[in-house]
């Protein structure tokens, strides 16, 4: 279904891509205060061509704050990011995209009344013509559009209806099938599976693996372990702003995904109370000594 | 694709155009003909000496709309008059009832030693004026208000009565000949402006229609007249009942193919030279600069003199005053300084 | 009939809560719902009724040069109507579009007047005079974030004292001075209020310009990439800031568009009425409002057409100028256009709902 072909188009960012040398994108002790109130703080992270980066975390854990860093929504207060080993400070998405860093958000992906097409294409658009009368160029961008949809298995026989048409499935994967057109190097997905059910949540994981395999470095942002699971190759657990666990794949089973996800040492003690209730199964919920997070969090932070 | 927008610099080049060429308009042009350079400078309207009397205060609220060129004049008089008679005008307009009331109410607050209102809604300003007589200042009305005044124990009064005036407007349309005619009213539901057509009905012995038209809107106010001229074409004669709507009546006759002329209510520079070139028969004038004027002067009056300005008993009217080719040139003089 | 075939069996959407017809993929939507999607339609249809309508009531208006008349009056709306429509669809209103273009006429003609300079100074003045009004009320919304209805209400309630204050101080009237006379002012005349023979009609030069100005809207909407930000903008702020649409370009130059149009009627007014009278304009810019809603573009944004508000601003002069010639009581003339606009409005909730509807 992939072919190679595709993803190569837009991608004037291919051949400055250094040779693995560094990561794509890389955190160092960042984080994102505003004013008083401290949203994200000392977090790691690196994003390497071919991996899939998941991020975890409860709301308010601070992973909408970091996506908006690395897609330059807004900038860091502490610590280092860098592209390509370079330090970087994005002052708008626009800058982040140059660089080849994509981002899927979950609500934000499209504007629901306009065609497909022109959704495909938004912000990016393929003209001809000379200035004065510069022209989009309809038939050709609808017909990109058509072939990278059914490069990612979507057919639609009308690219003109309005994309808030589609499923929110269907709608997550022209995004997708977007950035990588548009060649991403880095494609940040914000909670792409959050509202889907669970054969279309497949369909976007399957999309999401076919990004690794072309060789884009993913940063999948999610609070469901199993998802992050099926297609992850490293994991860090948010939690409070701070990261709770920064482990690789081989380090972490899904079962302790799972209890650091659930609310770890929280959970744990939680369980004592619970098992005072009748009715309540606590079985399966882990102990405290079973939790050792590789990466320790601070106790500090935003409370 | 076309990922960038490497054009963005050429947005300049339209931009350094028009700077270009409005430099080259600035540089090369200025008008041979016309503009403030033709236009002679004048006095401020009529002055006479200063009056010695101890200084007084006179508040004078009216219900203008704000740019309306009738209430400049009614403005211009009454300067003209506290000039002379050593009084401070104070001035404050509101075209909402409730609003001119409260301002009559911050006049009385302010203690002032008269005050000069215009009677739009003599409902809505009855019990502020009762403040007024209890605080013992003396009041007088102007411009309209004519059935009112007496009832709500005002000292004097000055100005045209609206049906009164109607009522000429028709008599003189009987004398031009005139069979059919429309009444064009620029803003709907006003009351004086209904009473004038209401007056021009009255007397007047052919047709009358009303049209109603956006006045604020003067392309609008073109077509509509127009479309009333094809759509009757009998009509004879156009009364606008404002002087800016005159000129384009002349022009909506013209669109519409129509014989028809144009008379109108009230007066200014514009008018003169148009009934000088026989474009508009005549216009009707209540002299808004006497309204002002002797309404102050009435105030000033009473207070140094004891006396009251038509006995205390009859209006002093006035208007109106019919200006047409016959006598537009001893008018114009003062029309064009903006007090006539 | 589904829409969309999807090459794995696995992809099927969600099970949708509620009844939903067949797997819950989107229907097929047939040709005539794809027809109503177009934001012209509604209100095409209605000038197309109400234009018989009329034909049938008021004979007068069957003649060619009442047509003319009516389409003069459409026009002097029908200009500044389409860059309020754009900057509708760009998801933002203007309040002060009906006494800027009062503000434009007051700047060129005082200006060549007091000055005694040749009138194009004047017009070259007011251009940038409407312009910067224009960016100002971009700029200072993008810089604040508060609604637009506010801070237009704002700049209009400034522009409306201004449009007094500054006249009276200059000339010491309300209405400016007669430049009828001074140099430049035919080849103005001839550019912006000149009338020519077709047909055996007097057909006004505002008419053409309407329909030039029209197409040239038409054209950028659809066909250039400021269009498909305009609709970005206006659809869905943050989506298309987050693509790389530089919002805040695209609102401020919508505004200046608006700019334009005032300074062109601005123009018109001036060179056609010789004099301008500084109370004018008030409330126009909900009539530039209504034509643009009538015309099918949705007040919350990024949705509607130019071709929409052509037929808006023309459903508008038709209606007020079509009364006259029925010769009915103009007194209705208000409430006629209230039923009309809610009509407009409604036709509009519809066909929204129809074309997205899953």
């Amino acid at each position: 279904m992939t072919d190679d072909t595709t993803g190569t188009h837009g991608a004037v960012l291919q051949d400055t891509a250094p040779g693995g040398e560094h990561p794509l994108v890389e955190l160092r002790g960042a984080g994102k205060s505003y004013g008083n109130v401290r949203a994200l703080h000392g977090v790691d992270l690196s994003v390497r061509p071919g991996r899939v980066t998941c991020v975890l975390g409860d709301n308010g854990a601070g992973k909408s704050t970091l996506i908006k860093i690395i897609s330059g929504l807004h900038q860091h207060t502490e610590g280092e990011f860098l592209v390509d080993g370079a330090p970087v400070r994005f002052s708008t998405p626009r800058e982040a995209l140059d660089q080849g860093i994509a981002t899927v958000y979950q609500d934000l992906a499209v504007v629901p009344l306009m065609p497909v097409w022109r959704n495909f294409f938004l912000g990016s658009e393929m003209t001809k013509g000379p200035w004065p009368v510069r022209r989009l160029d309809i038939e050709r961008m609808k017909r990109t559009a058509d072939e990278e949809l059914r490069n990612m298995g979507i057919v639609l026989d009308d690219l003109e209806q309005p994309i808030g048409t589609l499923s929110g499935g269907q709608r997550q994967c022209v995004a997708i099938a977007r950035a990588v057109y548009f060649g991403a190097r880095v494609l940040i997905l914000d909670e792409p599976t959050a509202a889907l059910g669970v054969k279309q949540s497949g369909v976007v994981l399957k999309y999401i693996a076919m990004a690794r395999d072309r060789g884009l470095g993913v940063i999948f942002i999610t609070h469901n372990p199993h998802h992050a699971y099926m297609v992850g190759d490293h994991f860090s657990v948010l939690r409070l702003g701070t990261l709770e666990l920064s482990a690789a794949r081989s380090d972490v089973s899904l079962e302790e995904l799972t209890n650091h996800m659930a609310g770890g040492t929280e959970l744990a003690a939680l369980k004592h109370e619970l098992a005072q209730v009748r009715g309540v199964d606590v079985q399966e919920l882990p102990e405290e000594s079973d939790l050792q997070a590789p990466a320790t969090a601070s106790p500090e932070g935003k409370t | 694709m076309d990922r960038s927008s490497h054009h963005r610099p050429r947005r300049i080049v339209p931009l350094v155009a028009v700077a270009a060429a409005a430099a080259l308009a600035l540089a090369g042009c200025s008008s041979g003909s016309g503009g403030k350079k033709a236009e002679e400078g004048g006095g401020d309207g009529a002055s006479a000496g200063k009056a010695n009397t101890p200084q007084m205060t006179v508040a004078l609220v009216t219900h203008q709309a704000p740019g309306d060129t009738f209430w400049d004049i009614v403005r211009k008089g009454a300067e003209a008059a506290a000039a002379k008679d050593n009084v401070k005008l104070v001035y404050s307009a509101d075209p909402n009832a409730g609003n001119q009331a409260n301002l009559v109410q911050n006049a009385i607050d302010q203690k002032v030693d008269g005050i000069a209102v215009t009677l739009a809604k003599p409902d809505a300003l009855k019990s502020v004026l009762g403040k007024a007589e209890k605080a013992g200042i003396p009041v007088v009305g102007l411009n309209s208000g004519l059935s009112d005044w007496k009832d709500l124990g005002l000292l004097e009064f000055f100005g045209q009565d609206e049906s009164v005036a109607g009522e000429a407007f028709g008599k003189k349309l009987n004398e031009v000949g005139a069979k059919n005619t429309v009444c064009v009213i620029h803003e709907q539901g006003n009351v004086g402006l209904t009473q004038r057509c209401d007056g021009l009905k009255k007397t007047f012995e052919g047709t009358t229609q009303i049209l109603n038209v956006n006045g604020v809107d003067m392309p609008s106010v073109k077509s509509t007249i127009t479309a009333k001229l094809k759509q009757d074409s009998a009509i004879d004669y156009v009364a606008t009942l404002g002087a800016p709507f005159a000129p384009t009546a002349v022009q909506s006759v013209g669109d519409a193919g129509s014989k028809a002329k144009v008379a109108t209510f009230d007066l200014n520079k514009d008018l003169t030279k148009a009934i000088q070139a026989g474009d508009i028969e005549f216009a009707v004038d209540q002299q808004p600069y006497l309204q002002g004027y002797l309404a102050v002067d009435g105030l000033w009056l009473y207070k140094n003199n004891g006396n009251y300005s038509g006995g205390g008993e009859q209006p002093v009217l006035t208007g109106p005053a019919f200006v047409d080719k016959s006598n537009v040139d001893a008018v114009s003089e003062y029309a064009a300084k903006g007090t006539r | 009939m589904s829409m969309t075939r999807q090459a794995e069996p696995a992809v099927t959407p969600p099970p949708a809560p509620g009844p939903k017809a067949n797997d819950g993929r989107t229907t097929r939507r047939t040709p005539v719902r794809r027809l109503l999607a177009r934001p012209e339609v509604g209100v095409f249809l209605g000038v197309v009724v109400v234009l018989v309508f009329f034909l049938i009531a008021a004979p007068p208006m069957r003649d060619s040069s009442s047509m003319a008349n009516i389409l003069y009056q459409s026009s002097t709306i029908g200009i500044m109507a389409l860059p309020v429509a754009l900057l509708m669809i760009g998801g933002e209103v203007d309040l002060s579009a009906g006494v800027a273009v009062v503000t434009s006429a007051l700047t060129a003609s005082m200006l060549a007047y007091q000055l005694s300079m040749n009138v194009w100074v004047g017009v070259i003045a007011a251009l940038a005079v409407s312009l910067a009004v224009g960016m100002f009320n971009g700029w200072f919304l993008m810089k604040t974030g508060l609604p637009s209805f506010l801070v237009t209400l704002g700049t209009f309630l400034i522009l409306q004292g201004i449009n007094l204050a500054v006249t009276k101080t200059i000339t010491g009237n309300v209405a400016t001075d007669d430049i009828s006379d001074m140099d430049g002012f035919a080849q103005a005349k001839a550019l912006f209020a000149s009338s020519f023979e077709l047909g055996g009609v007097q057909v006004k030069i505002t008419i053409v310009w309407w329909i030039v100005f029209a197409a040239l809207a038409a054209w950028v909407l659809l066909r250039t990439k400021y269009g498909n930000w305009i609709f970005a903008v206006g659809g869905n702020k943050e989506s298309a800031r987050a693509v790389g649409v530089p919002v805040n370009f695209t609102k401020i130059s919508l505004y200046m568009l608006v700019g334009f149009g005032a300074w062109f009627v601005g123009m018109h007014q001036l060179f056609s009425f010789n004099t301008v009278q500084s109370g004018e304009g008030v409330g126009q810019e909900l009539i530039y409002i209504a034509a643009a809603v009538i015309g099918g573009c949705l007040m919350t944004g990024g949705y509607g057409s130019a071709i929409g508000p052509v037929f808006g601003a023309f459903m508008f002069g038709m209606v007020q100028q079509g009364i006259v010639y029925a010769g009915w009581n103009p007194d209705w003339f208000k409430a006629f256009l209230g039923v009309m606009l809610l009509g407009a409005v409604l036709i509009n909730l519809w066909v929204q709902r129809t074309a997205t509807r899953r």
